[in-house]
């Protein structure tokens, strides 16, 4: 009898039940990636669309928590690397085929726009506003004459930082629930939804809130759709991918994903948004949370549920 | 004036006796549904042992009352009175907007103020949560539900609740007017 010697990747620690890596900063960091990525659209639609006047909350003040929010969610990132210290790595390298190295340059180009644009606001809050150095008066000036092209380079830029929190996920072929094309899009549009979420809410004018709030009923009822899509395509698929949508559809995850994601986070503030709409008075902070924390929930689902999800069975 | 003020705030409410119509449906529809039927207490008792198990776990074990609904295979919370309560807030909150009632205040005898509204109802409730637990249901968990499937555990706690309620009513009468 001849011996062989057997060596088996999956004798890894954490390879089995499952492989689970990804933990509590990860959803955090897409989440407010997203939440950037609708603030910065918006703002930067309606400038091009000359409505700074009409929507100062769009334009003005929601972007100014884009550079906080960003800096939060690259810290989660940072949290949850293992070697921390070569982060920098990152940026030694493109490459096209990968939605780290798309992300990585994405933020790298949107967060420090992002603190620009916020800058050339400050004075419209505090006019005795003094940047003490003559070169970043200068850049303020520069900055201000730019602003259209910077909305310009904002519109695109969110489209991609969008795009890329849901790609992150999907360029994974080995969990069936992530890869799927529709993941970009929904994250996406969920993204902008939970920007409008906000603006709506920190808006003192009830035509921008409304614009707003119109905007997002559209934006949830196409996230609905897409949801739906997404578990109508899995279903469609092979057993793993049935196994998959199974975790929302009696699954583990069934309760908090129709409960926390759909019930609550998207049809339930639909529900609110339109009855505001047709005159009855709602206080706009709860549709608000219910959408951001909808949102968070849903990030949350999906890394989670997403790990337990793979095609050796 | 009095009659006047009754007349605007009664249009601000659905008719008590469609509202019980309705109950009545929910009920039904809860049975066919879930197969069980609603309940109330049950969720704030969830949310009890979830507090305790969290703040003291070593205690939450030895209770002989918390660690019955204490389970490894089950979170505490993953009850389905829980969800039924969420569903109770958004319902009643979108009931408030229809109506027009919807702003933070104080339901109270004009004879009374609000902090002994609040305080009174605080230890009424203490009491009302206990006595759910004694009686193994409340309201909606034993009188109601308990009644609809013709049980006889029901139709005590029913007569229990609202009999003590009118006895009781002779001494806390002043509260409310």
């Amino acid at each position: 009898m001849k011996e062989e010697l057997f060596v088996s990747g999956r004798d890894i620690p954490n390879i089995d039940p499952f492989l689970n890596i990804w933990h509590w900063q990860i959803p955090i960091y897409l989440y407010l990636g997203g939440l950037a990525a609708g603030i910065l659209f918006f703002a930067g639609i309606f400038t091009i669309l000359n409505k700074e006047k009409e929507m100062p909350a769009t334009v003005k003040w929601a972007p100014m928590l884009v550079p906080g929010a960003l800096v939060i969610g690259l810290l989660m990132l940072f949290l949850d690397l293992k070697h921390q210290l070569f982060f920098w790595r990152l940026y030694t390298t493109v490459r096209f085929e990968s939605p780290m190295s798309w992300g990585a340059w994405v933020l790298m180009a949107v967060t420090p726009l992002s603190f620009i644009w916020a800058a050339t606001y400050i004075k419209e809050i505090r006019p005795e506003w003094n940047w003490k150095f003559n070169l970043l008066e200068k850049f303020e000036a520069f900055a201000v004459k730019n602003r259209k092209p910077m909305a310009w380079i904002f519109i695109v830029l969110s489209v991609v930082l969008g795009i890329y929190t849901g790609i992150l996920l999907s360029a994974f072929n080995a969990r069936p629930l992530w890869n799927n094309s529709i993941l970009g899009p929904l994250f996406l549009v969920s993204g902008l939804s939970t920007g409008t979420a906000v603006i709506m809410w920190i808006t003192k004018n009830p035509r921008e809130r409304i614009i707003m709030s119109r905007i997002d009923l559209v934006l949830i009822i196409v996230e609905l759709f897409f949801i739906t899509h997404m578990m109508m395509g899995m279903l469609a698929g092979s057993s793993v991918q049935i196994a998959a949508a199974g975790l929302f559809l009696g699954g583990q995850f069934t309760v908090s994903f129709w409960v926390f994601v759909i019930v609550l986070g998207l049809v339930f503030p639909a529900v609110l948004e339109i009855l505001e709409l047709a005159g009855f008075k709602i206080p706009v902070a709860i549709p608000a949370l219910l959408i951001l924390f909808g949102g968070l929930v849903f990030r949350f689902i999906m890394v989670e549920a997403g790990q337990i999800t793979r095609y050796l069975y | 004036m009095m009659e006047n003020n009754r007349k605007d705030r009664s249009q601000n409410y659905l008719n008590p006796y469609f509202g019980g119509v309705l109950l009545g449906i929910v009920l039904i529809l809860t049975f066919y549904i879930t197969g069980r039927g609603l309940g109330a207490s049950g969720a704030a008792k969830s949310t009890v042992v979830t507090t305790i198990q969290s703040v003291a776990p070593e205690y939450a074990k030895k209770s002989h009352y918390v660690s019955q609904f204490i389970s490894d295979d089950n979170h505490p919370m993953n009850n389905w009175l829980v969800f039924e309560v969420l569903g109770v807030f958004a319902g009643a909150f979108l009931s408030g907007t229809l109506y027009g009632r919807l702003k933070p205040r104080v339901e109270h005898s004009p004879k009374i103020t609000s902090k002994k509204r609040l305080v009174v109802a605080l230890l009424g409730g203490l009491l009302f949560g206990f006595g759910s637990q004694v009686a193994r249901g409340c309201t909606s968990g034993a009188a109601l539900s308990g009644m609809a499937v013709l049980s006889f555990g029901g139709i005590i706690t029913m007569m229990g609740i609202f009999g003590s309620a009118y006895l009781f009513s002779w001494i806390f009468k002043r509260l409310w007017i």
